[in-house]
């Protein structure tokens, strides 16, 4: 880790400032389990820290009207326990509660957490000589250029679902999973002011290009999550199946939620983590459930459907089938949970 | 000889512990310490040909880079299989990972920005690091351990399995990183480390610096989990006192986790194929077991013979044909990590009798009571003790056993759950090491005993209180417990479940020794209240007695030299006469998701057989852990590599997967606690690595009966039952 | 803590206040000489622990730890855990992973359980930190600590300090209502030894006593 200077800036123009004054190895930090690990592993390594979570007023939790507004610095613990999130998104609460850990969800925000980068072990594991362990691995995210050492290489953990002969790094959260499915958007604040992004517009496909893994600017602070309220929310699940029964990342998860009147669906939201580089909306899962009475069938049917395009590797072929079943579990998960 | 069972006594240093007080070793305060960060080599095998230091020693706070020039050629290592020599910065790389500079600075963040900003440059060769990856493997064969006439007896059986078993590589992942901390003082030189061996590294410092061990203290109070890592000298010590000798300056090294994957040992991958053969009856008549283990090119331990140490000695099968194989490969030493040779060797074995029971329609505990044993077929001495029959008729009691359908498959949930009940046995040689106790109780109310061992958890502080508390009335209170520090009594190193062994009857014969001084000194007075206040009656400040104890065959002058010198004396498990064995049952209730197929482990029963408990305590809490261990080498833990890079691809806790909490369930554990009448004067046997013994195989039995699938590799993962 | 020490610390008033002299002794006790309470005043003085950054790369952090306030001059890279450890002489909180992996260095900052080795140490400006020697009042335990003796939640005793800090938390969140609960909350803190059914009984057992008390 190279030295660093650090700003501390009560305001988001503050920060912006601060954050143009540092020049270009400027980064804002909030929580820092992404950025302050990688850091520690030499993969980042920004000169100067703009540190946000000392502005004001940027961790509030609203869900007082017709959406839910989360602030960019409020703890995914906090909102993991709001009790409207909890009772009426429970795809939200469920979603950051089986993210991590405790400790970690107490410092990690859901603004930065959006921004949460890779775990492929060829990106993270290596380089540094020190902290980094012995090993140098060829990765596009880290060089462009340098080639994908997972294609062909260990790849269990690969993504199946949006993978480029450049890139197969899946991208490692939950909680934006649950915001892809339910069409979540980011509040962003830069130089020039502020605008509004869909979520799923946050994260491009890797394609030739898998160093660029956000559309932010570098400039650019999120500040808030502004969620429409649905009907679906209440009849909804995070459903994650991983390698230990906690603290570990998804081999295959899914943001399911449903409207259905009796055993009729009307709307589906569903969403896949684990499986692929994006957060991946499963559009064609969510084609086959509407507008039919829900079976156990029905439900592996359109799970299956949401792999239709899968593209293995050597050895994560069974994310597949797994993902399928996951899909599966989860909207009968979502379909036996009433509404209030 | 033997008395009554020992009382439940809180752990001793636990309320140190949860103060958090202990040191460990990277936890000396010392004042002018400097921080110290290595370099590892990013080739696999070759030589590194240029080492740029200038760029690292720009950075501010940066004290000194050393390199291979600051040291001379590695020492000669001395006979003895627990000594290689430790290891310095050398020019030539042998593995990926392999240390090859040393930055020390006046802050640990200048020691990782200067570490990250040197690129040595380096000529790489071919190399092999897998053994399934191509033909660069060498195989190295040791001889056979045998009995009877296997192969004759297996051609006649009336039923064999013949079936490969696999084991991973898998990493101990201790939580105390592996670190030193080194001081050079008015010419004499302190090691503050965790080390399972404080003695051991005395002299392999002595060796590789060419001074006096007599000048050299190694300290390592307080281990941070040993589970057989911190047995051999570790990598970076002897570079690291090197460091500190040169600069006068107290340094410290606390080795990243990354790194310690790749240059401390691990439990090598090994293949075990099994030919069971049981006779018309029933009866169990021959075993071949083929077993072959990763290996360095150069390394001998973990030997692959010892797989064939516990196999042989469960079941009455006469016959016994153990083959050994290295296969070396371009890696750095494995070495024994907790059960080391009977985890993956009864993963194997244990899950070949269930396959037999299955075959012969025989339930696997009526089966395994059915072949019971009282003879060793190597030696053909009887086994000293073997209550394992008691711990499985009471395991079976408390688990319900009774209540099993035989069928595979045949116990599904209402919701479509999968579940499955699993056993089976495990056993682990109980082994014996010299030991010299010094013991002194003080008229002021004070004790102290000094002697071999140290503590990882395991309880041996408490264990020695308890056999000096049973043999003299003193104040617990105010009892010093000194091990792990060369300083004050020769330290053995302290694996294979022999800790207790050697320390437990030498604080029991110093107790006893105390005692009998004091009746001499009280000369027939009956003075009332406790030892000091006998002693202060006779005003005596204090009295001293030493014993030095081996095992039973040992010559003795020969095993305390080697006590003395740092060395390896191991008596056992084949005493003259006898040879004795710890034993183990397990059961195990797994469920497996209907549809995702997710493994879990909601119950487990396991009750050990390790003669006398001398701390029932703690021992309970060894048995909790040999089961979390089982769960999670059976079902979490393996580590990767890559055959295009070597070194090891997953080497942090995110990637590398051991059990958490919400891993573990219900754990239910008993202890026979029936003294064993040969294998030494306190009837105790060794239970640190017996506790994990069988239960792999236990989980992949149970896992078999809830789904109709056999998995003969671990760790067994989701897509195997998918 | 040497009489030197004892000496200097209060010649820093204004700087380091102990408004709980136990806070800081428990720390300092095992430090018979190295002045590692840094205030302003201290780094005037030589020092061979002195930070050799330039000024622009370092900070003053002023946070309050285990009830008395320090102002710590640090590299701005510092870490929480390496501040607590190798700056101010409290080793109790452990370095198992240096990536918020393990659980090891939990420590509670404003009551809340995080890890300290993620942690930024700039970032407890105007903060407080509880640490593992900040935990029992002078001599009485805490109940965790207490049912953590009794239930033989411990072996080597490394992680100890980061699952009784964890696990204080965790009552506290409201999350030790049911062993599956506990267990589910106590996950980000590994115990290579395998002592998790003695800590989920004696955080069952601490809570009791916790909601009595």
């Amino acid at each position: 880790m190279q030295p660093i200077r650090y700003i501390r800036p009560s305001t988001v123009r503050e920060a912006i400032a601060a954050h143009a004054s540092l020049g270009d190895g400027a980064r804002y930090i909030a929580g820092g389990t992404t950025l302050y690990d990688l850091m520690k592993l030499n993969i980042e390594r920004p000169t100067g820290l703009v540190d946000v979570t000392f502005i004001e007023g940027l961790e509030t939790i609203d869900t007082s009207g017709d959406t839910l507004r989360f602030g960019a610095n409020a703890r995914m613990a906090d909102v993991a326990t709001d009790p409207i999130v909890q009772s009426q998104y429970p795809v939200l609460s469920e979603a950051l509660s089986k993210a991590a850990s405790q400790q970690l969800r107490n410092m990690a925000t859901v603004g930065a957490n959006l921004l949460q980068r890779t775990r492929c072990m060829y990106f993270r594991n290596g380089y540094g000589g020190a902290s980094g362990g012995a090993a140098d691995y060829p990765c596009n995210k880290r060089i462009p250029g340098s080639g994908c050492a997972a294609i062909g290489g260990l790849d269990r953990g690969q993504a199946v679902l949006g993978v480029s002969d450049a890139c197969t790094a899946v991208s490692p959260g939950d909680w934006p999973v649950a915001l892809v499915a339910m069409d979540a958007r980011i509040e962003v604040a830069g130089p020039g002011g502020e605008r509004m992004l869909p979520i799923s517009e946050l994260y491009p496909l890797p394609g030739e290009t898998p160093h660029i893994e956000f559309t932010l600017e570098p400039s650019e602070i999120i500040v808030g999550i502004v969620i429409g309220k649905n009907a679906a929310g209440a009849r909804s699940t995070y459903h994650k199946i991983r390698d230990r029964e906690s603290f570990a990342f998804a081999l295959a998860s899914a943001a399911v939620a449903l409207e259905m009147s009796g055993d009729r669906v009307n709307a589906a939201r569903i969403a896949l983590g684990g499986v692929a580089t994006r957060p991946w909306r499963a559009d064609a899962a969510e084609a086959m459930l509407i507008g039919s009475d829900l079976t156990d069938d029905l439900a592996m049917a359109a799970g299956r459907a949401a792999f239709a395009d899968a593209v293995p590797g050597r050895s994560n072929g069974f994310k597949v089938e797994l993902g399928a079943r996951t899909v599966a579990d989860a909207i009968m998960i979502a379909a036996a949970r009433r509404p209030l | 000889m033997q008395g009554a069972p020992f009382a439940d006594r809180a752990r001793v240093d636990a309320l140190e512990k949860v103060l958090g007080k202990p040191i460990y070793g990277a936890d000396m305060p010392l004042p002018g310490m400097l921080h110290a960060i290595t370099v590892p080599a990013r080739i696999a095998k070759g030589r590194m040909t240029a080492l740029p230091i200038e760029s690292a020693m720009r950075v501010k706070g940066v004290v000194r880079v050393f390199t291979p020039d600051d040291f001379g050629p590695a020492p000669v290592p001395p006979a003895g299989r627990y000594a290689p020599p430790p290891p310095m910065l050398i020019w030539d790389i042998t593995f990926r990972g392999q240390p090859v500079a040393l930055v020390v600075a006046e802050t640990l963040e200048a020691a990782i920005e200067a570490a990250e900003v040197i690129r040595p440059e380096f000529e790489e060769q071919p190399f092999s690091v897998l053994a399934d990856a191509d033909n660069g493997v060498v195989r190295d064969a040791v001889d056979d351990v045998a009995a009877g006439n296997t192969m004759a007896e297996l051609a006649r059986a009336a039923i064999v399995i013949d079936q490969t078993y696999t084991s991973p590589t898998q990493h101990h992942n201790t939580m105390e990183l592996l670190s030193t901390t080194a001081v050079w003082a008015e010419g004499r030189l302190t090691v503050h480390e965790g080390t399972q061996r404080s003695s051991g590294v005395q002299h392999d410092l002595a060796r590789a610096l060419g001074i006096d061990p007599a000048i050299i203290e190694v300290k390592s109070a307080y281990v941070g989990g040993g589970f057989g890592q911190r047995g051999p000298t570790q990598c970076q010590t002897a570079i690291v006192a090197r460091a500190a000798m040169i600069l006068g300056r107290p340094v410290k090294l606390v080795t990243p986790r990354s790194q310690i994957f790749h240059v401390a040992t691990y439990r090598p991958m090994s293949v075990h194929r099994i030919r069971l053969g049981a006779d018309a009856e029933g009866r169990m008549v021959a075993v071949r077991h083929d077993a072959e283990q990763e290996q360095s090119r150069l390394g001998m331990d973990p030997p692959p013979d010892r797989y064939h140490d516990a196999p042989p000695r469960i079941y009455g099968i006469p016959n016994y044909l153990g083959t050994s194989t290295y296969l070396r490969l371009d890696r750095q030493n494995p070495g024994f990590m907790r059960c080391p040779h009977p985890q993956p060797a009864l993963f194997a074995f244990e899950s070949a009798i269930d396959e037999m029971a299955i075959a012969l329609g025989r339930d696997p505990v009526e089966f395994r009571l059915a072949n019971g044993a009282t003879t060793d077929p190597l030696t053909g001495n009887p086994l000293s003790s073997r209550f394992l029959d008691e711990c499985l008729a009471e395991g079976a009691r408390r688990f319900g056993w009774e209540q099993r359908n035989p069928l595979p498959r045949s116990m599904t949930a209402a919701d479509g759950t999968q579940i499955g009940w699993g056993v089976a046995a495990g056993a682990y040689p109980s082994m014996m090491v010299p030991s010299i106790a010094s013991f002194r109780v003080s008229a002021d109310g004070s004790a102290r005993i000094a002697l071999s061992g140290h503590e990882m958890g395991q309880g041996i502080r408490t264990a020695i209180a308890q056999a000096v508390l049973k043999h003299i009335d003193i104040d617990a209170e105010r009892l010093e417990i000194a091990i792990g520090d060369t300083s004050r009594a020769p330290q053995h190193i302290t694996v294979g479940s022999w800790g207790t062994a050697g320390a437990v009857p030498a604080a029991e014969a110093a107790a006893r020794r105390m005692r009998a001084r004091l009746i001499e000194l009280l000369d027939g007075r009956n003075v009332a209240g406790n030892a000091h206040r006998q002693l202060a009656a006779v005003r005596r400040p204090y009295l001293d007695v030493e014993v030095a104890q081996t095992a039973p065959g040992q010559d003795r002058e020969e095993a305390l030299s080697a006590l003395r010198r740092g060395g390896y004396a191991v008596g056992g498990p084949e005493y003259p006469g006898f040879t004795a064995m710890s034993y183990i049952a397990h059961f195990v209730e797994v469920r497996i998701e209907p549809r995702t197929r997710r493994i879990r482990v909601p119950r487990v029963v396991s009750i050990a057989d390790c003669g006398r408990v001398i701390s029932p305590r703690t021992a309970r809490s060894q048995i909790y852990g040999g089961v979390v261990w089982a769960i999670s080498a059976t079902l979490r833990e393996e580590t990767e590599i890559d055959p295009r890079f070597g070194g090891y691809l997953n080497c942090d806790f995110a990637d590398y997967v051991v059990a958490v909490n919400a891993d573990i369930a219900d754990i239910e554990v008993g202890l026979i606690d029936k003294p064993d009448p040969m294998a030494n004067e306190s009837g105790l046997k060794g239970l640190g690595e017996v506790v994990m013994a069988g239960g792999s195989a236990a989980i992949a039995n149970a896992i078999h009966h809830a789904t109709g699938v056999r998995v003969r590799h671990l760790p067994i993962r989701i897509e195997d039952l998918l | 803590m040497s009489d030197e020490n004892s000496r200097e610390c209060q010649h820093s008033e204004g700087f380091l206040v102990l408004s709980r002299r136990s806070a800081l002794l428990a720390g300092a006790s095992v430090v018979p000489t190295a002045p590692f309470v840094r205030s302003a005043k201290a780094q005037d003085a030589v020092s061979p622990l002195a930070l050799p950054v330039s000024a622009e790369h370092s900070l003053t952090v002023r946070t309050n730890i285990n009830g008395g306030a320090f102002e710590i001059n640090l590299d701005a890279r510092t870490s929480l855990l390496d501040m607590l450890r190798e700056h101010l002489g409290l080793a109790g909180s452990k370095k198992g992973c240096d990536h918020g992996q393990c659980g090891a260095c939990t420590v509670h900052v404003d009551g809340r359980r995080v890890a300290s080795c993620l942690t930024l140490a700039a970032k407890v400006e105007g903060r407080e930190v509880t640490t593992i020697e900040g935990l029992s009042d002078g001599d009485r335990l805490h109940p965790m600590q207490q049912a953590f003796i009794d239930h033989d939640a411990l072996q080597c005793g490394y992680c100890t300090p980061g699952q009784i800090m964890a696990a204080v938390a965790c009552v506290h969140e409201g999350n030790a209502t049911s062993s599956e609960r506990i267990r589910e909350y106590m996950s980000g803190n590994i115990c290579r030894c395998g002592a998790y059914v003695g800590i989920v009984a004696a955080i069952q057992d601490a809570a009791e006593r916790m909601e009595r008390g």
